[in-house]
């Protein structure tokens, strides 16, 4: 073919084309996709895999995605006693100043006597029972404490 | 900060049935506080009477109105104690408390009857007392009158921290005390 007929079979295409396009409904289109099993039918994994994370988070304004997020809804959604539940405070007063803190603001010779008099009546305590438990043969445990105590709370 | 990498260990007796050395212990320290104190206050009322009459006044162990004063004041010091806060001085000393069987806060009327059985575990060389040992929640024949049990009260989360931060400190090289699982 020459070149006149070329071009004009590319006109003729290309405003076929414009006009299938703007005839189509793209989000009725759309509508008709089943995007899970779109979604299913791909491998994320190696499409992750070609993603520069770090060019894409160069480019992304992380101050103002944050802006967007609502931090009072997302700690409602946030367990906070589970979360208090997995810190390990013994590690954190051990490794960290904190425990100095602690020691200025609560200890002295008297709480330190205190504290080292009850744990020994209370491992005193523990042996006793343990022989006396062993003695009567009991099989089952006894209650460790009053039903309403059962979580560590006191009386009053 | 190391979340969750090491196996907790349980640290705190609190809220639990209190054994016989520390309710002992608690008993011996208030016999000895409530007659330091009874001794003081008659000292005081014979130095009163010898300033204002002249006449020097003694008292004796034998003597009636002094051991009917003993028992009154005795009477109390528990039961004001038990009432007002759940636990008398020596109590307050090794960490104990008294509550209701249940667990909740013992009231007057639990005090009252406490302080009122508390004599009668004496008798029978102190039978009343084995309970302590051998009851599954160590109530004497006094808790199983008057309907109380004594727990562990005192925070030992907080002790154990305070010992974590004493060795934190440099050149602290003190040993841990005894009893891992403190009340």
């Amino acid at each position: 073919m020459s070149d006149p007929f070329e071009a004009l079979a590319q006109r003729v295409a290309e405003r076929v084309l414009d006009l299938i396009v703007s005839a189509l409904d793209v989000n009725a289109l759309l509508d008709r996709v089943d995007m899970n099993a779109l979604v299913g039918r791909a491998d994320v994994n190696a499409l992750l895999d070609r993603v520069d994370v770090p060019a894409l988070l160069e480019r992304a304004d992380v101050n103002e995605v944050l802006d967007r997020v609502d931090v009072g809804a997302l700690l409602d959604r946030v367990n906070v006693n589970d979360l208090v539940r997995r810190v390990d405070v013994d590690a954190l007063v051990e490794q960290t100043d904190v425990g100095a803190v602690i020691a200025r603001s609560s200890g002295g010779a008297a709480s330190e006597a205190l504290d080292a008099a009850r744990s020994q009546a209370v491992g005193l305590d523990q042996f006793i029972d343990r022989w006396v438990q062993r003695g009567l043969r009991r099989k089952h445990p006894a209650p460790a404490g009053p039903p309403a105590l059962r979580s560590g709370r006191t009386g009053r | 900060m190391s979340a969750g990498t090491r196996a907790v260990r349980p640290v705190t007796s609190q809220g639990h049935y209190a054994g016989s050395v520390s309710r002992f212990l608690a008993y011996a320290i208030d016999v000895t506080a409530s007659s330091a104190v009874f001794a003081l206050a008659l000292a005081g009322i014979s130095y009163v009477v010898s300033v204002v009459t002249g006449r020097d006044v003694s008292w004796s162990k034998e003597n009636i109105v002094v051991a009917i004063l003993f028992v009154a004041w005795e009477f109390a010091y528990f039961g004001y104690s038990w009432a007002a806060s759940g636990k008398t001085f020596g109590m307050a000393v090794l960490g104990v408390r008294v509550v209701r069987a249940d667990g909740t806060a013992a009231g007057p009327r639990n005090a009252v009857l406490r302080t009122l059985a508390f004599p009668l575990s004496f008798l029978l060389f102190g039978l009343g007392f084995a309970g302590i040992l051998v009851q599954r929640e160590h109530r004497a024949l006094h808790d199983l009158i008057a309907g109380t049990v004594v727990v562990y009260a005192w925070d030992a989360r907080a002790a154990r921290l305070r010992f974590l931060a004493r060795e934190a400190e440099p050149g602290a090289s003190r040993g841990q005390p005894a009893g891992d699982e403190p009340g």
